[in-house]
């Protein structure tokens, strides 16, 4: 049995340092890294559902992949490297490896500064495969910060003209929420007893808290992970990243960093302290409700077309958020195809508006209609991308979405009416954003401006494939994540 | 082998250290003053003392090397005696500290303009700090322990003036002098007390002795006195306030000495006084609210080490956070430092030990590390302001990689040694129960605050340009070094700080695991 885990870490370890190194021939290093990730997580996949017969037979119980060694010892604590991965771990990787292969494709024409960016992408995307993989505290944490940093300069860096100010809030509030984070994982580890920092260990002995106990550590925790989400009040750290971070910054901001807060909560609160998520319910439903409403009200109210995607991805992890706070099996099934969803398409989106923003000058949505003519590929791309964030049936978000809506209905009844009712006033808003932007007569389109160049049109042709492919066949997704239930989450 | 040569044994390190320092005044006189050679011997003094204490703290392939039987450590002397020094392996493992941040300023020394005169005063005075330092590391007795502490005193108070150019230089000197001076009085006064409450100054006797007869009014006036006079030196809030002004106004690579190397001899003597032989003698005494706790007189003075702790913490990181040149900013940055370091005095229990001793090794590399990297920068003609730093981390790529990393271990950011051994302290405080776990959420609180300041030179270093009015990048520095500038000794120095700070940063087991189980042997001698 190939250690498949430690394999990947290292293929991307050495990947990020060549291209650090590698100077012109960085894009080159970093393609074939990302190359190496994706097929070594392919070879994941299949060794974890036993291809081709997968579809239907019981997949592996617990975790796979499982590999543990001592790494700090302290006399009243075990540190161990423990990693493995579960169906919900597994779908978040596949994401990662995706969005990673697409980000460099997409960024080929870097000329700033070429190998320090790609580097830093590989590096985000290193950090995010770690948390997904990570079954101990520590180790869990290290990744969590190590994806902070290359975000930090990738916007700082490359970014817009308020980058500065942009990067230090960003990096402000997660760590601050990185702190009550690691906070509530360790106390939750040593109230309750526990001499080592693995998940199984932790999981195991962090059921013994009380119910009051528990409560207050999944507020924290809550806390720690929901900035990351990001939930409203704290989520303004949101829309300036994106707006101020280059196109891959913000393609793997939305794409894989908004998702790590969403496994941290399944993972590391949720399924740890389950009695404190029963307690804390009603304040993530009030809060989920809040998220969505908020995040799409203000999209609505956008000229910026990034500032309008990245409302929108508040509220679409809202929705994320009440899946999970419905705590059924049929919630936690929508939670992370909704993840996945999302990180396909609002990494495509993110790619159309810097794609539209470097051909036109603008991502002013009063200032531009009718690039059709001009750039049809892109169009084409912004239409499918744009769809299937609304939720059209054979494309990604489809699926997403009704399960969501569906586990709602499940769970909350008539409340379901909240995010359906959003749902189509935002389709119909994006419809209206589609028509004046896409067709129509031509306003704003400078005469030099051209279509798509070919390697932007790679990146996002492979997430518009990807799009329809688990738009058709979500169940290549649903059996893994259904694989892998999370402690106590009933049926639907 | 007779008496005199197993004392000559025992410190062979201090006795390597101590020829070097005199070949290096000898050299002086008879002439020989290239820094190459001055800086080689004190270097190579500091490198082989190093090596003899790795091979006494029982390094497997140094075994050859090895001057003091395995038996011969950490055995407490025999009931009635009162020796002035014995040798535990707690006692090797901060010479070790000790001996790496000497060595690290003198590496990087050998890079300073070799035209400028006082190389050898210089040299000579960073091997007797040392000396001073190796034996606290030794030492059993109050007066010992002090005089050790003065050895090392007054080396750094010339170093901090020695070459003599310019005002701030000598009002730096003149500062430390004074509050060293006083300082020394305090803890000399309150030795005596403690002479008078219990008739020895030896720290087994006085265990042995305050088992009997309790804390007199005296002896608790004594600690109070030893406890000011060594705060003076670990830089402890509220008498901190002359770190800053010596730190900005020494030359740098005498801060880093000073933040890196000689001010843990503080910290020591602070374990030594506190969490060695002495205090321990009721662990757990009826009547105490704190049950397990270590100190015997334990919930005052706990409770007061408690305080100093986190105001330590507090103010180092407020006050950085207003500070505006470099290093200034360093040097209330290491008064924070200070506080964590405290921390695990104030916990007191074997793991909170190993914690602040691991926190010591991270400050010796992160702080020293960073202080000499400003040293070098210096030399290239970058001014005292963080504003002058801007767009560093773009025009010296590795320079300012390597800076960058030491704010990062500072902030406590995973994979950096300084997150090892913030989570080692904290969570040893956590495990210690009772209001210790308060102490670890201050300490937490506080270093989410510092990250503010590291992040904003962070800022500075990399999103800004270097010459928003046009202005030349970097004035012309005054002389030419190879290694971009830096000077072969100094990279190296800085270089191993920053693959120190990393390695230990992701596997620190093979250098805590020593530490650990030396701090617990130290732990058990006042059990």
């Amino acid at each position: 049995m190939l250690p498949l885990i430690s394999i990947v870490l290292a293929t991307l370890t050495i990947g990020t340092a060549a291209t650090f190194l590698a100077g012109k021939a960085s894009r080159w290093v970093a393609l074939a890294t990302s190359a190496a990730f994706l097929g070594e997580v392919a070879l994941m996949f299949l060794d974890y559902t036993g291809w081709p017969g997968y579809a239907g037979s019981p997949l592996v119980p617990g975790f796979a992949e499982q590999e543990s060694h001592a790494w700090i010892h302290l006399p009243w604590l075990q540190v161990n490297y423990t990693v493995g991965v579960d169906g919900i771990s597994l779908v978040l990787i596949l994401l990662t490896a995706i969005l990673q292969i697409a980000t460099v494709v997409y960024s080929w024409a870097e000329s700033r500064r070429p190998a320090a960016y790609f580097g830093l992408v590989l590096l985000t995307c290193l950090g995010s495969f770690g948390v997904f993989v990570a079954l101990d505290v520590l180790l869990f944490f290290l990744f969590w910060e190590a994806v902070l940093i290359p975000m930090f300069f990738l916007i700082g860096l490359w970014g817009g003209p308020r980058r500065r100010y942009a990067a230090l809030k960003f990096f402000v509030y997660t760590h601050v929420a990185s702190i009550v984070m690691l906070v509530g994982l360790l106390a939750t580890v040593f109230y309750s007893g526990a001499t080592s920092l693995d998940f199984a260990a932790v999981d195991a002995s962090a059921r013994t808290l009380s119910r009051v106990d528990q409560a207050f550590l999944f507020l924290a925790l809550f806390f720690g992970f929901g900035v990351k989400f990001p939930i409203v009040p704290f989520h303004t750290w949101l829309p300036d990243a994106h707006v101020e971070a280059p196109t891959g910054g913000s393609v793997l901001l939305a794409g894989l960093l908004l998702k790590l807060g969403g496994y941290g909560l399944i993972r590391w609160a949720v399924e740890v302290l389950p009695s404190g998520f029963a307690e804390d319910r009603s304040l993530l439903f009030v809060i989920a409700f809040v998220s969505i409403v908020w995040g799409s009200v203000v999209s609505l109210a956008q000229r910026d077309l990034k500032r309008l995607i990245a409302f929108s991805s508040i509220n679409h992890m809202g929705i994320v958020l009440l899946a999970i706070a419905l705590n059924s099996s049929l919630g936690l099934l929508a939670a992370v195809l909704m993840m996945f969803a999302h990180g396909i398409v609002s990494a495509l989106l993110f790619m159309s508006a810097g794609t539209v923003h470097h051909t036109f000058g603008t991502r002013d949505l009063a200032g531009l209609g009718g690039i059709t003519p001009t750039a049809p590929a892109l169009a084409t791309m912004i239409m499918a991308g744009a769809l299937a964030s609304l939720g059209l049936p054979a494309l990604i978000g489809f699926p997403a979405e009704f399960t969501a809506l569906l586990a709602t209905w499940y769970g909350l009844g008539y409340w379901v009416f909240v995010p359906l009712g959003i749902l189509v006033v935002t389709a119909a808003f994006y419809l209206w954003m589609m028509q004046r932007m896409l067709f129509g007569p031509a306003r704003g389109v400078p005469a030099a401006a051209h279509d798509v160049p070919w390697y932007e049109g790679a990146g996002m042709g492979l997430l518009v494939v990807l799009t329809v492919l688990f738009g058709i066949l979500p169940g290549l997704l649903v059996n893994v994540i259904t694989s892998s239930p999370v402690h106590g989450f009933p049926g639907p | 082998m007779s008496g005199t040569w197993q004392v000559a044994a025992t410190f062979a390190p201090e006795l390597v250290v101590l020829a070097s320092a005199l070949l290096v005044f000898l050299l002086d006189v008879v002439g020989v003053r290239r820094l190459e050679v001055v800086g080689g011997v004190g270097v190579a003094g500091s490198a082989l003392a190093f090596v003899l204490v790795l091979a006494d703290l029982g390094l497997a392939p140094l075994a050859a090397l090895r001057t003091i039987g395995a038996g011969a450590i950490d055995v407490a002397p025999a009931a009635g005696s009162s020796p002035l020094y014995f040798v535990s392996s707690f006692g090797l493992v901060f010479q070790a500290l000790f001996l790496s941040a000497s060595f690290l300023v003198g590496l990087a020394s050998l890079s300073r303009d070799s035209r400028e005169p006082g190389a050898p005063i210089f040299f000579g005075l960073l091997s007797l700090a040392t000396l001073g330092m190796l034996l606290v590391a030794v030492a059993s007795d109050l007066i010992f322990l002090l005089l050790a502490i003065e050895v090392t005193s007054i080396s750094t108070y010339l170093l901090v003036g020695y070459t003599r150019r310019g005002i701030r230089p000598l009002e730096a000197a003149m500062k430390f002098y004074v509050i060293g001076a006083v300082s020394s009085t305090l803890a000399f006064f309150g030795a005596s007390l403690i002479f008078g409450a219990y008739g020895t100054t030896n720290l087994f006797r006085i265990a042995a002795v305050a088992g009997s007869v309790g804390y007199p009014v005296l002896a608790l006036l004594g600690y109070g006195f030893l406890i000011a006079g060594l705060a003076f030196k670990t830089t402890l809030v509220p008498f901190h306030a002359w770190a800053v002004d010596v730190y900005d106004g020494a030359p740098t690579d005498v801060s880093a000495f000073l933040a890196g190397g000689s001010k843990k001899v503080g910290v020591f003597a602070f374990f030594l006084v506190f969490l060695g032989p002495v205090l321990f003698v009721h662990p757990g005494a009826p009547g105490n609210p704190f049950g397990g706790s270590p100190f015997a007189i334990g919930p005052i003075v706990q409770i007061a080490l408690a305080v100093f702790a986190v105001l330590t913490m507090t103010v180092g990181n407020v006050l950085a956070l207003l500070q505006k040149e470099m290093k200034r900013l360093l040097a209330y940055s290491s008064i924070s430092q200070a506080g964590y370091m405290l921390l695990g005095i104030t916990v007191g229990t074997a793991p909170a030990l190993a914690g602040a001793t691991f926190q010591v090794l991270a400050h010796v590399l992160m702080k020293g590390g960073a202080f000499l990297v400003v040293a070098g920068v210096a030399g290239l003609g970058v001014g005292p302001l963080v504003d002058d730093w801007r767009g560093l981390g773009t025009r010296r790529p590795l320079t300012g990689a390597a800076f960058a990393l030491m704010l990062l271990s500072l902030a406590g950011v995973p994979l950096t040694v300084g997150f090892v051994s913030k989570f080692v302290l904290f969570s040893s405080a956590v495990e210690a129960q009772g209001y210790f776990v308060w102490l670890a959420v201050a300490g937490l609180l506080n270093s989410a605050l510092s990250v503010f300041y590291y992040a904003r030179i962070l800022k500075t270093m990399y999103f800004e340009p270097s010459d928003p009015d046009g202005a030349p990048a970097a004035p012309v520095a005054t002389l030419r070094l190879p290694a971009g500038g830096l000077g072969y000794g100094r990279a190296a120095a800085i270089a191993i700080a920053a693959v120190a700070i990393v390695l230990l940063g992701v596997y620190p087991q093979p250098i805590l695991g020593p530490i650990q189980a030396a701090a617990s042997s130290f732990h058990a001698l006042g059990a």
